[in-house]
């Protein structure tokens, strides 16, 4: 299914800023709120995963159900699952398409990836602690 | 023992009535902060030592040692890069802008992935705006366009519009309206009196048929215009122009999205519009709690707000160019210094791949993303708790961060100012 993904704030992501490696910044970041109707024609429940793949990037999200969002939109807080799908190119601005991306979403058993892990596929290392 | 009157070193609200409770040198209570700040307070996790990649292992180094790590990977690197800044004060930031231009490195801001496009917009088309304290006396039009403040700035609505008493406005439950535009249904837009809702990308062509009502044009508006339907469209425009006193604040949802800066001159262009019939101003809702300070800083030194680069001697601005998120694109610097924010967590993938390229150093008190990217990482004291300083509001107010707690971490500006000794010490000895 084809949608079009905005990033931003959250209170659960602001509350973790400091908390970055923590499951609570993970789990905050990690979500992609879908309208109901949407995870109903891709015949999913809230809280399955889906595979979320844009020109730039590919990465596995956990769904949650809202009304808030229209059909056709997906909505994730700021953070680096939603920059692992996002382009660094800017039109010349500076600044990326962090929102209005168009993202083809589909089912997925596959594990969430932790931060360290996202990290570590574009070759940094995790720290220890 | 109480302290009170503290500024939280959280958002651009720069609340600064914030009241910390202490007991043996640790914060136990906090009042009148908002979730995210109060997380901020409260918060225990820190880096405790310097660590440095050896081997491909991460290894607890001295100070000494990290510092003479960082002086000699800026002194080596033909294009440095020196990136950060919103999360330290004026102090830290000029020693900051002072090490860019003495090794002729690109430095520039978390601005450039906020509001840069506010910034290009203002410097094309000027910025009717004011200090919070005029929009809460007398704001009796409230718009917040592409933000979410009950999520981004908790207590924005609290301290200075919806909720808050005004000295000019008799009741500000009635009196003082309230507009949200926004792609999707927020908590905003809940408490909203009016919400606008914009299909994405739709924000420059509401902006237009709203200039076009104003200007009393409405005969060219079509039915519905990105989503939303004329009869809304011309409802907001006549409160708009019935508003004693408008204030509007716009957010990401403006500046990320298609159309980038010109949206953000379309609106402004709109409260010019709004202001040949009545009072009109609009601000930018700054995210972190001195993002605002770097661009002062930087222009007052260098003459540009964000993306200066020193390379060629002189002070040269091309956003665009030297915006970090194009030079990383380029895979152009060779050296990375990151000072008081996580590129790790918020660029795109592809700019933080070379980060992890390159030698990246970190000065920052907690183990975040950028942490794995990097080659060292100097834990300093928290900003605004553990050091005090100067920061501005989001509205160009500056205002003065307390430090609450003692520490025996070293600040921002200490740091930085040991590493430029270093590469001097370095330099003389060729």
């Amino acid at each position: 299914m084809r949608l079009t993904l905005s990033s931003g704030r959250t209170i659960p992501q602001g509350s973790f800023v400091e908390h970055k490696l923590s499951k609570g910044y993970q789990r905050a970041t990690s979500i992609v709120y879908i309208n109901h109707l949407d995870l109903m024609e891709l015949g999913i429940e809230s809280g399955d995963r889906v595979q979320v793949t844009s020109d730039s990037g590919s990465v596995v999200l956990i769904t949650e159900a809202t009304h808030d969002i229209p059909t056709g939109c997906a909505y994730i807080a700021l953070g680096p699952y939603a920059n692992a799908i996002i382009g660094g190119y800017t039109h010349g601005t500076g600044m990326p398409d962090y929102k209005d991306i168009i993202v083809e979403i589909e089912p997925t058993d596959d594990p969430v990836p932790t931060v360290w892990d996202l990290m570590e596929i574009i070759g940094g290392l995790r720290y220890g602690h | 023992m109480d302290i009170k009157d503290v500024p939280c070193p959280f958002c651009g609200c720069l609340c600064d009535d914030v009241k910390i409770q202490i007991e043996d040198n640790r914060i136990t209570g906090v009042e009148n902060c908002c979730t995210l700040g109060n997380a901020k307070f409260l918060s225990k996790s820190r880096l405790q030592h310097p660590i440095m990649r050896k081997d491909g292992k991460w290894v607890e180094v001295s100070y000494e040692e990290a510092i003479d790590e960082t002086a000699r990977i800026l002194s080596d690197a033909v294009r440095p890069l020196l990136y950060g800044w919103s999360g330290t004060v004026g102090e830290a930031q000029v020693v900051g802008v002072h090490l860019a231009e003495e090794i002729g490195a690109l430095i520039d801001s978390t601005t450039s992935v906020c509001h840069n496009p506010s910034i290009l917009a203002i410097q094309e088309v000027g910025h009717p705006g004011c200090t919070l304290g005029q929009v809460k006396n007398r704001a009796d039009l409230v718009i917040y366009w592409g933000c979410n403040p009950i999520e981004a700035h908790p207590r924005h609505m609290s301290r200075y519009t919806t909720y808050a008493d005004g000295y000019f406005i008799d009741n500000t439950a009635t009196d003082r309206k309230v507009i949200v535009v926004d792609i999707r249904r927020s908590d905003g837009a809940k408490v909203a009196d009016e919400f606008i809702q914009v299909k994405p990308g739709g924000d420059y062509l509401v902006l237009s048929a709203l200039r076009a009502m104003v200007r009393g044009k409405s005969d060219v508006v079509p039915d519905s215009v990105a989503g939303v339907k004329k009869v809304q469209l011309q409802r907001v425009a006549d409160l708009m122009m019935k508003a004693k006193f408008g204030a509007v604040f716009f957010g990401l949802g403006v500046t990320m999205s298609r159309g980038k800066y010109k949206n953000v001159r379309n609106a402004i262009e709109l409260v010019s519009e709004l202001n040949r019939k009545t009072k009109f101003t609009i601000s930018a809702m700054r995210g972190h709690f001195n993002v605002y300070g770097f661009n002062e800083v930087l222009t007052w030194m260098a003459g540009y707000p964000f993306a200066v680069d020193f390379s060629r001697g002189i002070a040269f601005y091309n956003p665009g160019e030297t915006s970090v998120i194009d030079l990383l694109e380029k895979k152009e610097p060779d050296a990375c210094l990151v000072v008081a924010s996580d590129p790790g967590a918020h660029f795109p993938k592809s700019t933080i791949e070379h980060i992890a390229a390159i030698p990246t150093v970190q000065i920052d008190p907690c183990v975040n993303a950028t942490t794995a990217l990097c080659q060292v990482q100097i834990p300093v004291a928290i900003t605004g708790i553990e050091s005090a300083g100067t920061a501005y509001r989001m509205d160009g107010v500056p205002i003065r961060m307390k430090k609450v707690l003692e520490t025996d971490f070293p600040t921002d500006q200490e740091i930085l100012e040991r590493i430029v000794t270093r590469i001097r010490e370095m330099r003389a000895d060729g």
